[in-house]
C-alpha cells in the first residue's frame, strides 16, 4: 500500500491502493481435474487418466501463485464516488425513534445469577435425596436401595438383579448415583433460576409445585425407557413427594437469592421503571 | 422503507464493479454469490422433485410415476436440499458476510475458497449426471447398507451418488477450515471473540462441527465405494460385515450435519431479531454458550436415529436421555430471541418477518424432536410420515425462513438495491400457510401408520384426506418459490437504490458501499463494542461504556 494523503469518509489516511491475491483459474482446473479423476471410477478409465492429468495442472498453476510476487497485486482504489458515504446519526422512516435506553433496554431486566440457580439445585438435591433415603428406611429396604435404583440408569448389571441384591452397599452405584443425581440436580436448578423470572408471580407455586409435577408425569411416561429396574420398583406417591421438596427447596433458595441486572452496566442499570434515566 | 439519510442513494452501483470473470475469481463476496445462486437453481430442482413425489401421493393407487422414479424423487430431492441446497446457501452467505462483519479484506485462503465453491459445483453436477446414465440414485439420502450393497443396488446410480457427496464433502470441509482460521485470525484490531457478531461465531462453531463430523462419513463413504467396485466386505452382511456400521458413522455425521444447517440459520436470527426489535440482543455470551453446548452435546445423540435397529436399552437410555439434553440450550436460545423481541419497538419489515416465522415454525419442529427421543414414541412413528412432518418443520422451517430472512435483510448489501416489500409479504403469507398445509397434516397421516417411502396407498387406510392437504400446500409452496425468484431476479435490475445501510443496523458489513469495493474496506475499522456502528451513530451514547 503506498501512501498518497488521500482521507476516506472517516476522515483517516489512507493510500490509493490495497494488496489483493489475483484472480486464477487454479482453483477451478484443479477441482475439474479431481471430479474427472472420480468420474472415471464410474465410466472410464481413460477419464481418470485424464482427470490425473488436469489435477497436476492444476497443482502447477496453483504453486506458481505462491511464487514471490505472482499471486498478488496492487488494487487501486475505487473512483472516489464510489466510496462509503460518512456515518450519520441514525435516521430510521418506518418507525419513530425509540429513546437510546430502550434501544439498549434488555428484558427481563432483572434475573437470578445462574451461580444461585446452580446452589439452588444442588441444595434441592441434597433435601431430595433426605426424602429418598427416608423412603429407603422406611420401607424397610435399607437406605442403599434407592440409591441402587437410581444408578441402575447407567448399570445394565442391575437390570436382572433382584431385590436384595438392590438392598445392598454398591460402590460404583454410589459413585455413579451421586454423579447422576448431582448434575441433574444443578441443571435443573439451572433450568429453574432461567424461568422463575419470567413466571407471573407465586413462585413458590410454578417452581415447587406445577414444574415437579409436570417433570414427574414426564419421567412417568418414559421411565420404563430410560431406568427399567426403577420403573418396575418405584413408589410413585414417594417419589412425587421427594420431586415437590426438590422444587421447593431449589425454589426457595432461587428466589430468595439477589437478583442482578443484566449486561446493563453503565447508566442503564438497575432502572426497575423502564424510563430513560436521563 | 427505510432510508439511509446520506447514503449515495443516487448513484445506483452496478450490481458487481467492472464484469469480473466468475470462473477465475478468488474474491470471498463473488464465491459467496456463487454458491447462493448455484444452491437457488439446486433449490427449484429438488422443489420439482418434491412436487412429484407430492403429485404422486395425490390420490390412492397412483400410476403416475411409478416405483421406480419415486425412488430416485425422494433420494434426489433429499440429497438435494440437505448437500446442494441448504449447506451451501448458508455457506454462501457465511462466504459473503463474515469477511464483511469481522472487518476483514478476504477469507484467510482466497484461493482454496474458490476451489471449496468448484468441488460442490461438481459434486452436484456428478450427482446429477447419473440422470444421464441410466437412472438417478434409489437408495434414500442415507444410503443404508446393504440396500447399497452391489448385490442389491445394480448399475451405477449408487455410484454416482457416492461420488457427488464424495466430491462436494471435500469442498465443503476445506470450507469449514477455511471459515475457523478466518474468523480466529482475521478480526479487526480491538475484535475480540467476545465482541463478534452473533453470526461469526456460529459460522465459526459450524466449522469445527464440520471438521468432526466430516471425516467419519468420509471414510464411510469411501469404504462403500471399495466394497462396490474393489469387492470389499465393510458393510455386506453376507460376507460378515456390518450394515449396523454403516449407520454409525453414517448419522454420526448425520445428526451434527443437522445442527451444521441449523448453527447459521441461529446466527442470521441472532443478526435479524435485534436489528428489528431496535434492542441489543438479550444475552450475547448465552447465546454464545449455548452454541458451544449445543456444537459439543450434538456430537453425542447420533444414535437417536437408530432406537429401532435393535441396540442395548442401556445405550438407548444414553442417547436418549442425551437428545433430551439439546433441547436445554436450544431452549436457551429461543428464550434470548424472545427477550430480545420482547419490549423492542419491532419494525415488521420483512427479513423480521420470516424470522418470526422461523421462531413459530421452529419451536413446532423442536417439540415433535423432543417427542422422537423418547424411546417408546419413536418405536410407534419412526419411519412413518410423522418423522418426515418433524425434520420438515426443522429444516424447512428452520433453515429455509432463515435463508429467506437473510436474503431479505442482505441483499441490499451484496447489490445495492432493495427487494420489494410487498412481494415480499405475498411470499411470506404464502410460505406459511404452504408450509403449515402440507408439513402438518404429514404428522396426523404419520399417527395414522402411513410408512414414509411408500409410492402409493390404498383407500381404505384413511390417508387420503391428509396427503390431498400436503399436495395443495406444496403446490402453494410452489407459488410461493416462483415469487420469491421473481422478486429476486426483478429486484437485481430495478429493485429501489438502497444505499450503504438501509436498515439502520449496527455491524460493520454496513459500514461499507452496497456492494462493496474487492478490498471491503479501505482502511480496516477499529472495533471498541459489539455494535461498532451504533458507536459511531451514537457518539454521545456508544456501547463501549456500557460493555464490560
Ligand atoms: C418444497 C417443499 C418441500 C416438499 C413439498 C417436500 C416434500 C417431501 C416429501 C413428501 C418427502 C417424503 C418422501 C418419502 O419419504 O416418501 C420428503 C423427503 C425429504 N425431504 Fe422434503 N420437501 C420439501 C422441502 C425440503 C427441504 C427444504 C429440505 C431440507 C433441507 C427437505 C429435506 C428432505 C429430506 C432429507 C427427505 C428424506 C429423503 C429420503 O427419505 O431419502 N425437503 N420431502
Ligand atoms: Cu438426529
Amino acid at each position: 500500500m503506498n501512501s498518497q494523503g488521500q482521507h476516506n469518509a472517516h476522515g483517516d489516511e489512507v493510500g490509493e491502493s490495497i494488496v489483493m491475491p489475483v484472480p486464477t483459474a487454479a482453483p477451478l482446473v484443479l477441482s475439474l481435474g479431481a471430479t474427472l479423476l472420480a468420474a472415471g471410477i464410474v465410466t472410464n478409465l481413460v477419464l481418470s487418466a485424464l482427470g490425473a492429468v488436469v489435477l497436476l495442472w492444476g497443482v502447477a498453476v496453483w504453486v506458481l501463485q505462491l511464487l514471490p510476487g505472482r499471486g498478488e497485486h496492487e488494487h487501486a482504489l475505487v473512483a472516489m464516488e464510489m466510496r462509503p458515504q460518512p456515518i450519520a446519526k441514525a435516521i430510521i422512516a418506518v418507525a419513530p425513534r425509540p429513546t437510546s435506553f430502550i434501544r439498549r433496554m434488555q428484558v427481563p431486566a432483572q434475573i437470578h445469577p445462574y451461580s444461585s440457580s446452580v446452589w439452588g439445585g444442588i441444595v434441592g438435591g441434597i433435601a431430595m435425596s433426605g426424602v429418598a433415603l427416608a423412603y429407603g428406611v422406611v420401607s424397610g429396604r435399607g437406605i442403599w436401595y434407592p440409591v441402587n435404583l437410581l444408578a441402575a440408569m447407567l448399570m445394565p448389571a442391575f437390570a436382572t438383579a433382584d431385590n436384595a441384591e438392590l438392598e445392598r452397599f454398591d460402590g460404583t452405584a454410589l459413585a455413579l448415583g451421586l454423579v447422576i443425581h448431582g448434575m441433574v440436580s444443578a441443571g435443573a436448578g439451572l433450568i429453574y433460576g432461567m424461568l422463575l423470572p419470567t413466571l407471573p408471580r407465586w413462585p413458590a407455586l410454578w417452581g415447587g409445585i406445577v414444574a415437579p409435577l409436570l417433570w414427574t408425569g414426564g419421567v412417568y411416561s418414559f421411565m420404563g425407557v430410560l431406568n427399567p429396574v426403577m420403573n418396575a420398583r418405584v413408589d410413585w406417591p414417594w417419589f412425587v413427594a421427594s420431586q415437590v421438596v426438590y422444587g421447593l427447596t431449589a425454589g426457595f433458595v432461587v428466589v430468595h437469592s439477589k437478583t442482578v441486572s443484566v449486561g446493563q452496566t453503565g447508566r442503564g442499570s438497575g432502572n426497575e421503571t423502564g424510563s430513560p434515566p436521563r | 422503507m427505510a432510508v439511509w439519510e446520506s447514503s449515495a442513494a443516487d448513484i445506483s452501483p452496478p450490481a458487481v464493479a467492472h464484469a469480473p470473470s466468475w470462473a477465475t475469481t478468488v474474491d470471498h463476496k463473488q464465491i459467496g454469490i456463487l454458491y447462493i445462486v448455484t444452491s437457488l437453481v439446486f433449490l427449484a430442482v429438488g422443489g420439482l422433485e418434491a412436487l412429484v413425489i407430492r403429485a404422486q401421493l395425490w390420490k390412492p393407487d397412483s400410476h403416475l410415476v411409478g416405483p421406480e422414479v419415486f425412488n430416485q424423487m425422494f433420494t434426489m430431492h433429499g440429497t438435494t436440499m440437505i448437500f446442494f441446497v441448504v449447506m451451501p446457501m448458508l455457506f454462501g452467505f457465511g462466504n459473503y458476510l463474515v469477511p464483511l462483519m469481522i472487518g476483514a479484506r478476504d477469507m484467510a485462503f482466497p484461493r482454496l475458497n474458490a476451489f471449496s465453491y468448484w468441488m460442490f459445483a461438481f459434486g452436484g453436477a456428478v450427482t446429477y449426471l447419473s440422470f444421464l446414465a441410466g437412472g438417478a440414485p434409489d437408495v434414500g439420502w442415507f444410503a443404508y447398507a446393504p440396500l447399497t450393497e452391489y448385490a442389491f443396488s445394480r448399475g451405477t446410480s449408487t455410484d454416482y451418488w457416492i461420488l457427488g457427496i464424495l466430491i462436494s464433502g471435500i469442498g465443503t470441509l476445506a470450507t469449514a477450515v477455511n471459515l475457523v482460521t478466518t474468523i480466529l485470525t482475521m478480526r479487526a484490531p480491538g475484535m475480540s471473540l467476545g465482541k463478534v457478531p452473533l453470526f461469526v461465531w456460529m459460522m465459526m462453531f459450524d466449522g469445527i462441527l464440520l471438521i468432526f463430523a466430516l471425516p467419519p462419513v468420509t471414510a464411510a463413504i469411501i469404504m462403500l465405494l471399495l466394497d462396490r467396485s474393489l469387492g470389499a466386505h465393510f458393510f455386506d452382511t453376507q460376507a460378515g460385515g456390518s450394515a449396523i456400521l454403516w449407520q454409525h458413522l453414517f448419522w454420526f455425521f448425520g445428526h451434527p450435519e443437522v445442527y451444521v444447517m441449523a448453527l447459521p440459520a441461529f446466527g442470521i436470527i441472532s443478526e435479524v431479531v435485534p436489528v428489528f426489535s431496535r434492542k441489543v440482543i438479550f444475552g450475547y455470551e448465552s447465546v454464545a454458550a449455548a452454541t458451544v453446548a449445543i456444537g459439543v452435546l450434538s456430537m453425542g445423540v447420533w444414535a437417536h436415529h437408530m432406537f429401532t435397529v435393535g441396540m442395548s436399552d442401556a445405550l438407548d437410555a444414553i442417547f436418549s436421555g442425551a437428545s433430551f439434553l439439546i433441547a436445554v440450550p436450544t431452549g436457551i436460545k429461543m428464550f434470548n430471541w424472545i427477550a430480545t423481541i420482547y419490549g423492542g419497538k419491532l419494525v415488521l419489515a420483512s427479513p423480521m418477518l420470516f424470522a418470526l416465522g422461523f421462531l413459530a415454525m421452529f419451536l413446532i419442529g423442536g417439540l415433535t424432536g423432543i417427542m422422537l427421543a423418547a424411546v417408546p414414541i419413536d418405536w410407534q412413528v419412526s419411519d412413518t410420515y410423522f418423522v418426515v412432518g418433524h425434520f420438515h418443520y426443522v429444516l424447512f422451517g428452520g433453515s429455509l425462513f432463515a435463508i429467506m430472512a437473510a436474503f431479505y435483510y442482505w441483499f441490499p448489501k451484496a447489490t445495492g438495491r432493495m427487494m420489494d416489500e410487498r412481494l415480499a409479504r405475498w411470499q411470506f403469507w404464502l410460505m406459511l400457510a404452504g408450509f403449515n398445509l402440507t408439513f402438518f397434516p404429514m404428522h396426523i397421516a404419520g399417527l395414522l401408520g402411513m410408512p414414509r417411502r411408500i409410492y402409493t396407498y390404498s383407500a381404505d387406510r384413511g390417508w387420503t384426506i391428509w396427503n390431498q392437504l400436503s399436495t395443495v400446500g406444496a403446490a402453494m409452496l410452489a407459488v410461493c418459490f416462483a415469487v420469491f425468484f421473481w422478486n429476486l431476479f426483478d429486484s437485481v435490475r430495478r429493485g429501489a437504490p438502497a444505499g450503504d445501510d438501509p436498515w439502520d443496523a449496527w455491524t460493520l458489513e454496513w459500514a461499507t458501499t452496497s456492494p462493496p469495493a474487492p478490498y471491503n474496506f479501505e482502511q480496516i475499522p477499529l472495533v471498541r463494542s459489539r455494535r461498532p456502528l451504533w458507536d459511531l451513530k451514537h457518539p454521545e451514547d456508544p456501547d463501549w461504556e456500557h460493555e464490560s
